[in-house]
């Protein structure tokens, strides 16, 4: 069976109670509510209660709660940014690796033809170039990690 | 909408943005995480993981986007986990105590009201608030976040992950057994 106009309208007015209707339901429930009593009185009943939820206490966190949550929040905040910069130094550490190996062929060339005359036969050229720029990389991401441990030992002495 | 400055600060790592949300948001976000677990004790670690969430997960946040909505959705999640974990029955069943925890300033008369008015509006807000605690989960929540935060529907459909027109149907079934508890007593 079809809801009638009244009925629907009694569905909307705990609604209406919590400013929860749209503006074509209002209207819809103050025309109605002019021209029928039980609909007002029910209305009437919805307001003491919505109007008492309206004014409740607000329990309020205590100060050490809230000086706690900013400490915990601030050292993990702290922690992130550390945390970011060791990333940003570990991919230019790792940009720079990049670029010694794709630069060393060129290098490579170049050094093999011009010293290539003055080592002995018992050294492979292309050994001594190579074993030179694997040194570079690792003595880039050895002085990179020297500096991390530095500075973290620099900052836990700090907090 | 427009972007509010302190989230920007604070998505930059700026500690003195971080506090003066935190100074923002502690009430409502302290009465929402009560209405929810009702236990102070559980509240305020709740408290504590939801800024913790907050400082983890604010790069992800998108600045012109609703950062109360945010908040209270992190909010919420930590605290189903943890009626999950802790009171599963607790997001379906009632539970017989109260939440409501009076302070100091609750109890200083208005000067317009005289001792009597002030002792029954005080008593018919003690029997609300009891027969508020009584409610399931999803009805406290939605009956503080319409009327203690007076967040729009829209927003509460936001923080609850629901359609606008179930936060009515929320809405107005648990303001039908708030009125059918108060009237049983």
């Amino acid at each position: 069976m079809a809801m009638s106009e009244h009925d629907k309208i009694r569905e909307l007015l705990a609604l209406a109670a919590a400013d929860a209707l749209t503006s074509a339901e209002e209207k819809q429930v103050a025309e109605h509510v002019r021209s029928c009593i039980a609909c007002s009185n029910e209305l009437g009943a919805w307001r003491p209660i919505a109007s008492e939820l309206r004014r409740f206490p607000t329990p309020q966190p205590s100060s050490w709660l809230v000086q706690a949550t900013l400490a915990r929040a601030e050292a993990k905040l702290t922690e992130q940014a550390e945390h970011d910069w060791n990333r940003r130094v570990l991919i230019v550490v790792v940009a720079f690796a990049w670029l010694l190996t794709i630069a060393s062929w060129p290098v490579f060339q170049v050094v093999s033809g011009r010293f290539g005359g003055l080592l002995g036969p018992q050294f492979s050229r292309a050994w001594i170039s190579f074993a030179v720029f694997t040194a570079l990389g690792w003595l880039a991401g050895g002085v990179a990690a020297v500096m991390l441990a530095v500075r973290r030992r620099g900052e836990r002495r700090l907090a | 909408m427009a972007v509010d400055a302190d989230v920007v600060r604070l998505r930059r790592g700026d500690l003195k943005a971080l506090s003066e949300l935190v100074a923002r948001y502690q009430n409502r976000l302290y009465r929402y995480l009560l209405r929810m677990v009702r236990q102070p004790a559980e509240a305020e670690d709740l408290f504590q993981q939801t800024w913790l969430r907050v400082v983890e997960k604010i790069r992800s946040f998108d600045a012109s986007r609703n950062f109360d909505a945010w908040l209270f959705t992190l909010a919420r999640n930590l605290a189903i986990d943890h009626l999950r974990r802790m009171r599963p029955q607790s997001l379906d069943e009632p539970l017989g105590n109260s939440w409501h925890s009076e302070t100091a300033a609750d109890r200083i008369p208005c000067k317009d009201d005289t001792p009597l008015d002030h002792a029954l509006a005080a008593e018919r807000r003690t029997e609300i608030s009891e027969a508020m605690a009584g409610l399931p989960m999803m009805y406290r929540e939605v009956l503080t976040l319409r009327f203690e935060d007076e967040m729009k529907i829209e927003e509460i459909a936001q923080v609850t992950a629901v359609p606008v027109s179930t936060v009515k149907s929320r809405l107005r079934r648990s303001l039908e057994q708030l009125r059918y508890a108060l009237e049983a007593r």
